[in-house]
């Protein structure tokens, strides 16, 4: 072996290793301004969501969807220019560095469409804010990155029931919540021994499941104690919730 | 969620289970043959140096063993999806790797290429977004070398054998030369790399 060949061999190496490397902070720090974004929309979609509720307009939420969808557009982009380098098996590569941000977008997402929709967002749909000009995939989206997604909006929706459980219709809302989150949990279970990280996440959304059940058990036996018109029982509830600091609804009145 | 949509993703993760279970078995295979050549070369640690290129002989043919194994998984993988599975044979190709520079060292007292390493464990270019030998791979197998060369330095000696230590020396001390080329991040390869100055101060004891 001369030094030589030893050296320029090396040399190789460095240059594969550094480029490697490179790529790998690159993912990493997109990863974490998609995050930024997808959380910061999150916290948009409450507010405003929130806010089209007090103004009772009619379908509370779709206008802060519409935002949201503009919002995420940004992550859309960061994924655009992060093309070349997820292409062909350098995603597979990369996928650790890739799935934390992914999968907050998909929080973002399936929440933005679950407020205009009132349903899941599909694979399908994920993948399809996910292409370029071409209609090419940025990347191959695998399901455990769209189930994980999927199993963190539960909190975001159990947030969203428990906040809003105080408007108007918001009993209702909460209702409704309450029964597609349960269907989300049941249709998770199967795919739960696939997905490696999926049963710690089930265990959340169980929870998430109890808080709006609770609450949702509160508000039936105490509307059913008053024999009050629902307009009025808001009112209560309302005054109730205020006052109520700790994210467990004990509607205790006397 | 749609119950359509619902069946299509379970098939889909039903799938991957196959694939994995596919595949498993190749590593299983993989991991066998590395088993047993590392149990053969184990052997030089009591061999004189008369007797190396015989048991050398006996190693061989499992190296080229391995081909069958590369070649199954190459036809398993899905196409662009190396990366996705590798880690599951990462350790036992590692292993292989370590045997074909070994056995090239003792034979030829020359470093294996990593297109040689490539060639012996019968991956083809064309093959590489299925299966490949990545450089993080070789190095790691070398670093296990020199491992495994710093014991042979202190056991030849006891075999009365005071020349290996001096060639082995040489040959570690360029390989490090090259290691410490490399800027390596805070990983098992940067860990594993400051456990050679250890192999080198071994190797120059069993000079004095």
């Amino acid at each position: 072996m001369q030094s030589k060949t030893t050296e320029s061999l090396f040399q190789t190496f460095r240059d594969h290793l550094d480029s490697h490397h490179d790529t790998r902070e690159r993912l990493i720090k997109a990863s974490r301004d998609i995050t930024n974004i997808s959380k910061k929309t999150i916290f948009a979609l409450h507010r405003i969501a929130l806010e089209e509720q007090d103004r009772q307009v009619q379908h509370p939420g779709r206008n802060a969807a519409i935002k949201a969808y503009e919002s995420l557009s940004e992550v859309k982009a960061i994924y655009e220019k992060l093309q070349p380098e997820l292409e062909g098996d350098s995603f597979w590569r990369y996928e650790r560095q890739v799935s934390p941000g992914l999968q907050e977008y998909i929080e973002a997402l399936s929440f933005a469409h679950y407020l205009n929709h009132g349903s899941l967002i599909t694979y399908d749909q994920v993948q399809e804010t996910l292409l370029d000009s071409n209609g090419t995939p940025y990347f191959p989206l695998t399901i455990a990155d769209y189930l994980l997604g999927l199993s963190d909006l539960t909190g975001e929706l159990m947030r969203y029931a428990i906040s809003s459980i105080t408007k108007k219709g918001g009993r209702e809302r909460a209702m409704s919540i309450c029964a597609f989150v349960r269907r989300c949990r049941s249709d998770f279970e199967r795919m739960t021994p696939y997905i490696r990280e999926l049963s710690k996440k089930q265990a959340v959304t169980t929870q998430s499941l109890e808080k709006i059940e609770d609450a949702a058990y509160t508000i039936v036996l105490r509307s059913s104690e008053y024999e009050l018109p629902p307009d009025i029982l808001d009112d209560i509830v309302a005054q109730v919730i205020a006052t109520h600091s700790s994210g467990r609804i004990d509607l205790t009145m006397d | 969620m749609d119950p359509q949509l619902l069946e299509n993703l379970n098939g889909l993760l039903d799938k991957e289970v196959d694939l994995r279970e596919k595949i498993r078995e190749q590593v299983n295979e993989l991991d066998k043959k590395a088993r047993t050549m590392v149990g053969l070369l184990n052997k030089i640690h009591s061999t004189s140096p008369e007797a190396i290129p015989a048991l050398l002989d006996t190693v061989r043919p499992h190296l080229s063993g391995v081909q069958s194994v590369t070649l199954s998984l190459s036809e398993i993988i899905p196409q662009n999806q190396f990366w996705r599975w590798k880690d599951m044979w990462t350790n036992s190709l590692r292993t292989v790797v370590f045997c074909a520079a070994l056995v090239e060292y003792l034979s030829t007292r020359a470093l294996l290429s990593l297109p040689d390493a490539a060639k012996i464990i019968g991956v083809r270019e064309e093959w590489s977004d299925r299966i490949a030998l990545p450089v993080e791979d070789y190095l790691h197998a070398l670093i296990s070398l020199v491992n495994e060369l710093s014991r042979l330095a202190i056991n030849s000696v006891t075999l009365g054998n005071f020349e290996e230590p001096l060639k082995i020396s040489q040959f570690v001390k360029e390989l490090f030369a090259g290691f410490s080329m490399l800027n390596l991040k805070n990983d098992l390869l940067r860990r594993r790399y400051d456990s050679l100055k250890y192999d080198i101060k071994k190797i120059e004891e069993g000079q004095s």
